[in-house]
């Protein structure tokens, strides 16, 4: 076996041994190593020390009311989205939607027969902004695009409850 | 559904993965396949916040927002790696922000408090003497105290190695680091806990 600590891809060996996370095979090998290694032995015995210290350290019981807390969360959020909703829900609904997708198209054909033929579609500015987007910014734009998706599935679903 | 998984994440430790069936399930609405993801992850995604930032009402709302937000990325989850890598990787993304943020400050404080953050030691046949107590109070103390003054990536790596019994690929995930970043990060930790807590042994 080569010596792990002179092969720092191999140290995991010694830091596992220590952890009593090794398993039996690699456990024996090592043994033999160590048997004619006081480097190695001595760093094993440090780590299996410092190991056991660490096992003392025990993280306090979860809160009792850590479930309910958290499913009032989850309900004030459902229910804040709801609140909001409900007074443009039926123009939504009855006319909103439609209306809206038809901006949306005339929109977008007003914007796609406006562009010149040679003009590039992004220019380099605007490149470098979505560049420099950060993972955050994405993350929130996606928790956004989550909460858009489950308020017009809301609405769409209290829309099939007035049809009834 | 199984099936699914187990082609989306391919190999058999996927197949194992449980947990991201239970997710997709709560993709597709099921609630009370939620409840059992919480049950189970719930103390370990606490514990693990606890030891990062070492306040346990910091880490209990911290928590909570893990898990708000995996309810709230439900429509959106796909299994691409195992379940408890992006739950991880969520904790360990507010854990971090939260201590740069400062939002822990009280938790240095603690450090010097009695400890009332800590469960009390469970010895149920023989009572320890006043002395013992606080021998093993300052133990614990320099303990926590050595593990807060890592750098935070060392301080994730190495609670998710001890505590949390991760392998090494998956502590790379949760870090977005090579594994063999993690391995240095790791011995580099255990070093310089060795070295603090030297007289200890």
């Amino acid at each position: 076996m080569i010596c792990p600590l002179e092969n720092p891809e191999n140290t995991q060996v010694l830091l596992d041994y220590g952890a009593r996370k090794l398993d039996s095979a690699h456990t024996a090998i090592l043994e033999r190593h160590m048997e004619h290694c006081p480097s190695c032995r001595e760093f094993a015995a440090g780590q299996r020390a410092l190991c056991e210290a660490m096992d003392s350290w025990e993280a306090p019981p979860v809160s009792q009311d850590f479930n309910r807390r958290l499913y009032r969360r989850i309900d004030q959020e459902v229910s804040v989205w709801d609140m909001l909703a409900r007074p443009f829900r039926p123009l939504f609904v009855r006319r909103g939607l439609p209306v809206a997708a038809a901006a949306c198209l005339l929109v977008m054909a007003g914007v796609l027969i406006d562009q010149p033929p040679g003009s590039p579609a992004v220019s380099q500015k605007d490149m470098a902004q979505v560049e420099s987007v950060q993972p955050e910014q994405v993350e929130q734009a996606l928790d956004a695009m989550e909460m858009l998706s489950e308020f017009s599935h809301h609405v769409r679903s209290d829309g099939q409850e007035s049809k009834l | 559904m199984a099936e699914r998984v187990r082609n989306d994440m391919g190999g058999a430790t996927a197949a194992l993965d449980f947990d991201a069936e239970l997710m997709l399930r709560v993709k597709e609405g099921d609630g009370a396949s939620f409840s059992v993801l919480l049950e189970k992850h719930r103390s370990s995604v606490v514990h693990f916040l606890y030891r990062m930032i070492q306040n346990h009402a910091v880490a209990e709302e911290l928590a909570q927002e893990v898990f708000l937000r995996v309810y709230r990325s439900r429509g959106t989850y796909e299994p691409t790696a195992k379940f408890t890598t992006w739950l991880f990787r969520i904790a360990t993304h507010l854990a971090l922000n939260s201590l740069r943020d400062g939002k822990n400050e009280r938790s240095q404080e603690r450090l010097d408090d009695d400890s009332s953050d800590m469960p009390g030691r469970q010895v149920s046949d023989r009572r320890p003497s006043v002395e013992q107590s606080l021998v093993y109070q300052a133990k614990l103390d320099e303990i926590r105290r050595a593990i807060a003054a890592l750098p935070e990536k060392q301080r994730a790596a190495v609670l998710m190695h001890k505590y949390e019994e991760m392998e090494y690929s998956q502590i790379a995930k949760v870090l977005t680091c090579s594994e063999s970043a993690v391995k240095s990060l790791l011995f580099r930790a255990y070093e310089t806990l060795r070295a603090r807590l030297a007289h200890m042994a």
